[in-house]
This record gives structure tokens, C-alpha cells and sequence, in this order.
């Protein structure tokens, strides 16, 4: 039977691969529900620690902390630092390419020299690739972590920028939104700044109430402000990298979940066409052996 | 009048309501916070923080973190960890510290950070301690919310 065979094995083939995208469909929507509820129970932790440096950053005297101070020694003001955090793996669609552009863009549009710290294999990968130049590039963990691990990304973050090698350093990112929407951002995290609330980034604590209440109050420090603050800035800054790491954990594994759900019915509908196409071929054989049986015959009689 | 207080960690929001009244250990020492406290950030000490609502005592163990009270009578902890008092399995609490204590022993044998994350561990185990026995017993234990070192 001419042709039948082909489309026999094309379907076979599409089928084993549905099983496959059907398989990492499902654990992928496992890790994003677990994902998605740690991302969004550090939120609050996060906002609240950087409303409180935001509160904080335009009322306090920038004496009482290093971080607070413009480091000295600039080299060139264009010289920025970037945390990228990208995934481990592929097969998430534009999640990773979504991510460059905005990173190129935005390094194009202002003019910045740019000093990357990578965190993800892709991330790491491209930039490579670009011949970019990466200061250091720290491993992803498949699973989330705890707080604790952040902590060597965030000392060097700021030993660097102490030093005055950069204007400031900024965190690239994927914002998880909702399971079907991630977005791209780019978030500056040093120097401190109170206009650094982005606006295209929702906020889960309220934002309104921020501007109800009084502008003008002053913080008392126990036991003295720079007891506090050598304390609590690094916490703020670890809390922000280790939220941006969970952003992107949720992300990546809901655009993958979405990939994979596309595959899965893609692969359906295809196995649905061949098999119709399958059967019409096969009808068109039978009846075309039917006629030649029975022209056979009549030529006999 | 009341407070707006909520305590979050990096993991979770372990509570969030109006309450009246709350006690925290800082590093300057006990202290409550009743409404219209002045705006403050302070650091808080592995310790006991118990929240008063009515007659209700909430007690929650921390291990360290800060307190920002900001203008409006809104609270607001960032702590490293904390647990409510019915959250604390005091089997287990009771294991942790005999473990720390173990490792306190060989104190002569650990450097300079372990023995600081050994001591903090110890001192994490026997608050939280304290706090789950509080609610085997109701909620009526004395209320010195710092350790008694």
C-alpha cells in the first residue's frame, strides 16, 4: 500500500514525542505551583524590606553607611554592573531571548559599558557567546534555596560596587506576572535611590497608602543608625537578589508549562490531521483495488 | 485605636492582623509597642514576641531580624525566621537543643564561626522551646519575652 506506510510511522513518531512533551508538561506545572507559592510568599518580605529602604534612603544621612555614600574613584560613569539571572535549561520558547533583547536595549539606549555577574547555564551561555565580560557567574540551583545562599552574590555585589568601579549595579530579570504572562525587567538595585519604585512593576503591598501617609517623620534608631543599618542593608539587598532568583524560578517553569501545553496540543491536532489523511488514503487504495478486481472480472466474462 | 502589624519572613508571611498591643526583644532590650510610637527601626534579638488582641496572646518565636514601625501605627518585622507557638513541635525543639548543646561541648574544637552558628542554633532552639511550652500550658506564662542568658 503506496504511501500508507509513511504516514503510519510519521504518526507513531509525533506520537512517542507528545508523550514526551505531555510528561515534561506535567512536571513542570508541579515545580511552578511550588514555585509560584514560594515567589509569592517572599514577596511581601521583599517589598516590605525595600519600602523600607526607599523610606529610608531619602531621610537618613548618608553618613551612617557605606552603601548609602556615592562610592569614590569613578572610572567612568558609564560602567555599569549586571545581575542576569536566566534558566538552566532550554525549551521555554522566548524566555531567555525575551530577556537579551531587554538587556541589549537597555545597555544600547543609555550607552553603558557593562560588567555582567551571571546567574543560569543560558544566561552564562549567550553572554559568553557575545563576548561580554563576565566578573563571576554563580550556579542556579534546580530547586529553591534559602535565603542563606545568596549571600556570597550579594557581598561581592558589594564589595564591587564599594570599590567605585561602577555607576551602579541593576538586576535583569523575569518578573513572573501569572502563569501565562512573565515580564522582562531591569531593576537597579545600588545606589539606593526613593524615584527607583518602578512603575511597571506591580506591587503586591499597597502602593496608594505609601503617599497617604506623612512625608515628613524621622526614623529613631536602636540602639544607633549605623548599628542598624550595617545589618539591616545587607538583609535588604540579599532579600531583593533572592527574590529576583525565585521571580525567575516561577517564571521560567510557568513559560515551560506553556511551552509544553502548546507542544502537547500541537502534536495532537497533527496526529489528528495524519490520521485523516492516513484513512483517505488508505479508502482511495481499497476502492482502487475494488475497481481493478472488478474491471478484472468484466474483462474476463 | 490599633496596629497594623504584620511579620514576614523570606519564606512566608507568618501573621498579619490589627492587634493591640506587641512586645518584641531588641538588642537595646524589651519593648512594646502601643499605638502612636514614634516612627523607629531597631534589631531584634533571638527571643519571644507576643502580640496582645483583646485578651488574645499570640506568641511567636523569632530568631532575629528588625522592627520598623513606620508613621500611621503600621508595623512591620522582618525576621529571619519565626514560628507561631502552635506551630513548634516541642519533640523536636527538645532535639535540637540537646544536638546544640552536644556541639556546644566540643566548643574548644570548633573555629570562630561555628561556634557562633552553634551558640545561635542553641539559643534558637531554647526559645522556641519556651514558646511551645507556653501553649501546652495556655496562655498564661510569664511573659518575659527575653532569654535568660
Amino acid at each position: 500500500m503506496a504511501g500508507t506506510l509513511e504516514i503510519k510511522r510519521r504518526i507513531k513518531s509525533i506520537k512517542s514525542t507528545k508523550k514526551i512533551t505531555r510528561a515534561m508538561q506535567m512536571v513542570s506545572a508541579v515545580k511552578m505551583r511550588k514555585a509560584q507559592v514560594a515567589t509569592l510568599a517572599s514577596r511581601s518580605y521583599s517589598d516590605l524590606a525595600w519600602q523600607i529602604i526607599s523610606n529610608l534612603s531619602s531621610k537618613i544621612d548618608p553618613k551612617y553607611h557605606k552603601l548609602l555614600q556615592k562610592p569614590e574613584s569613578k572610572i567612568d560613569p558609564k560602567k555599569i554592573g549586571i545581575i542576569l539571572i536566566t534558566s538552566n535549561r532550554g525549551l521555554i520558547g522566548g524566555f531567555n531571548a525575551n530577556l537579551n533583547n531587554v538587556l541589549k536595549k537597555y545597555v544600547e539606549a543609555h550607552e553603558l559599558v557593562a560588567e555582567f555577574v551571571s546567574v543560569g547555564k543560558k544566561g552564562r551561555e549567550v553572554l559568553a557567546r557575545t563576548k561580554q565580560n563576565i566578573i563571576a557567574d554563580f550556579p542556579k540551583h534546580d530547586k529553591t534555596v534559602g535565603i542563606k545562599e545568596i549571600e556570597p552574590i550579594s557581598e561581592m555585589i558589594v564589595s564591587e560596587y564599594l570599590s567605585g568601579k561602577y555607576e551602579k549595579i541593576v538586576l535583569v530579570y523575569t518578573h513572573f506576572v501569572s502563569t501565562i504572562n512573565q515580564k522582562p525587567v531591569i531593576k537597579q538595585i545600588l545606589p539606593f535611590t526613593n524615584t527607583n519604585h518602578q512603575k511597571d512593576l506591580p506591587m503586591t503591598t499597597s502602593d496608594e497608602h505609601d503617599k497617604s501617609r506623612p512625608l515628613h517623620f524621622e526614623y529613631t534608631f536602636e540602639p544607633t543608625p549605623d548599628k542598624v543599618l550595617e545589618h539591616l542593608i545587607p538583609r535588604i539587598l540579599e532579600s531583593q537578589i533572592y527574590q529576583a532568583i525565585l521571580e525567575s524560578d516561577a517564571s521560567e517553569h510557568s513559560a515551560r508549562m506553556i511551552m509544553m501545553k502548546n507542544a502537547t496540543d500541537a502534536a495532537t491536532e497533527l496526529v489528528d490531521d495524519l490520521t485523516f489523511a492516513y484513512n483517505q488514503l488508505r479508502q482511495a487504495n481499497i476502492t482502487k483495488e475494488l475497481s481493478e478486481i472488478t474491471a478484472g472480472r468484466i474483462a474476463l466474462e | 485605636m490599633k496596629l497594623k502589624f504584620q511579620i514576614v519572613t523570606p519564606e512566608r508571611v507568618v501573621f498579619s492582623k490589627e492587634v493591640d498591643s506587641l512586645t518584641c526583644p531588641t538588642e537595646m532590650g524589651q519593648i512594646t509597642v502601643l499605638p502612636n510610637h514614634i516612627p523607629l527601626i531597631a534589631s531584634l534579638m533571638p527571643g519571644e514576641l507576643v502580640v496582645r488582641h483583646q485578651k488574645d496572646e499570640e506568641h511567636i518565636a523569632v530568631s532575629g531580624g528588625f522592627i520598623e514601625v513606620r508613621p500611621g501605627n503600621d508595623i512591620v518585622i522582618l525576621a529571619d525566621t519565626a514560628e507561631r507557638s502552635d506551630e513548634i513541635n516541642a519533640e523536636r525543639a527538645e532535639q535540637a537543643k540537646k544536638r546544640a548543646e552536644q556541639a556546644m561541648q566540643q566548643a574548644s574544637t570548633l573555629s570562630k564561626e561555628e561556634f557562633a552558628a552553634t551558640e545561635a542554633a542553641l539559643q534558637r532552639s531554647l526559645v522556641r522551646l519556651k514558646v511551645a511550652k507556653k501553649t501546652h500550658r495556655g496562655h498564661h506564662g510569664s511573659s518575659d519575652g527575653i532569654l535568660n542568658q
